[in-house]
């Protein structure tokens, strides 16, 4: 995406990022309605924002701040009273897959649970890079999204990967004391 | 089956894992329409302020009731409807509505309101339109109130406009409604 002037009106910048929302709802959410859900509240947290996010300086920084209230909505729909933990981030076609083999499900899920609740826990900052990255897109692609620099987007990811496994142990220890 | 499982559950290959998958997801992307979210939310945003009369202090209470009328609407029945025009805005003192929208002959529903909210808050922008329907779920007493009457009630009580604005970001760190 080039340098451009900020946007004018908080329906031209959602628009424009519109797809790329999406992926990162849905790679955090797993389902439609849960991803319609996420967009949905983005925009109307975007439009009461607008006052502050119409007067940022550039583009970039705008869509940044969208990128931050979207992967925040779908966090707080994670987190709402249905627990949805349970099913966090696995979509329709694969839940096909798990259930063919219950034991391997359980696992499959638990392990899931606990990853993206470790992902949850990271820094703000190093949580958006990682579920961008979970969102299918490349080192330079997040950079462009988040108005950080490539070498920054590696360090965050670097780092989650040691944070995770520290917390992948945590979780195996665990599940062996049981 | 087997490859399913991310290696060693929450181990370093994790977030490759996720990225992979998450390639693969994006094919989904496209089926999703901008449309339809731009109008829900925009419903939402007009659907008004939860909570509202319960902030109000009790002279703003009055002024509001002063200036307003009670009307009952009996359950089923709607306190305004989607496309005609917005000349009112409705404080819900007692029952529930549902807020929602017509999806090409499906109900959408996307809000609940009851007792306290304040809804049709948009009815303040001069020859608006309802951007949803709010239906009483049961028999609903509401203060009704001209929009020239609230923006003037609006400017002689400077605290208002912001707590509606304040109302209707924090409802929205929740999900609107149920399906």
């Amino acid at each position: 995406m080039p340098p451009q002037a900020p946007y004018g009106d908080a329906e031209s910048l959602f628009r424009a990022v519109y797809d790329d929302l999406m992926r990162a709802a849905y790679a955090l959410l797993g389902n439609d309605a849960d991803t319609e859900d996420a967009a949905q509240n983005s925009f109307h947290k975007l439009m009461v924002a607008w006052t502050r996010v119409g007067g940022l300086p550039t583009a970039g920084e705008q869509r940044a701040y969208l990128v931050r209230i979207v992967i925040n909505e779908s966090l707080q729909i994670l987190r709402y009273p249905y627990r949805r933990w349970e099913r966090l981030g696995v979509d329709a076609g694969e839940w096909g897959a798990i259930q063919e083999s219950p034991d391997e499900s359980v696992q499959a899920r638990e392990d899931l649970r606990l990853a993206w609740k470790a992902i949850s826990e990271l820094p703000a900052a190093r949580r958006e890079v990682v579920i961008l990255r979970a969102a299918g897109y490349e080192y330079e692609e997040i950079a462009v999204r988040l108005g950080i620099s490539i070498s920054t987007v590696r360090s965050h990811i670097n780092h989650a990967r040691q944070q995770l496994s520290r917390a992948g142990a945590r979780g195996r220890e665990r599940r062996k004391n049981e | 089956m087997s490859n399913w499982v991310p290696t060693d559950g929450t181990g370093e290959n994790f977030i490759d894992w996720l990225y992979a998958r998450g390639k693969q997801r994006s094919d989904r992307i496209p089926e999703f329409d901008a449309e339809k979210t731009l109008r829900r939310a925009r419903a939402v945003r007009d659907a008004g302020a939860v909570n509202f009369w319960n902030v109000l202090s009790p002279t703003e209470r009055r002024a509001f009731e002063s200036a307003a009328r009670r009307q009952a609407f009996p359950a089923g029945t709607a306190l305004m409807r989607e496309g005609e025009r917005a000349d009112d805005v409705i404080v819900i003192i007692d029952g529930w509505t549902k807020v929602c929208l017509d999806e090409g002959g499906r109900e959408r529903v996307i809000a609940e309101r009851g007792p306290g909210d304040l809804v049709g808050e948009r009815g303040t922008m001069p020859g608006n339109v309802r951007s949803a329907s709010v239906i009483a779920l049961d028999t609903v007493q509401a203060l009704v109130m001209r929009t020239a009457d609230y923006a003037a009630f609006v400017r002689e009580h400077p605290g208002v406009p912001d707590l509606v604005e304040k109302q209707t970001y924090d409802r929205h760190t929740g999900r609107p409604g149920t399906r």
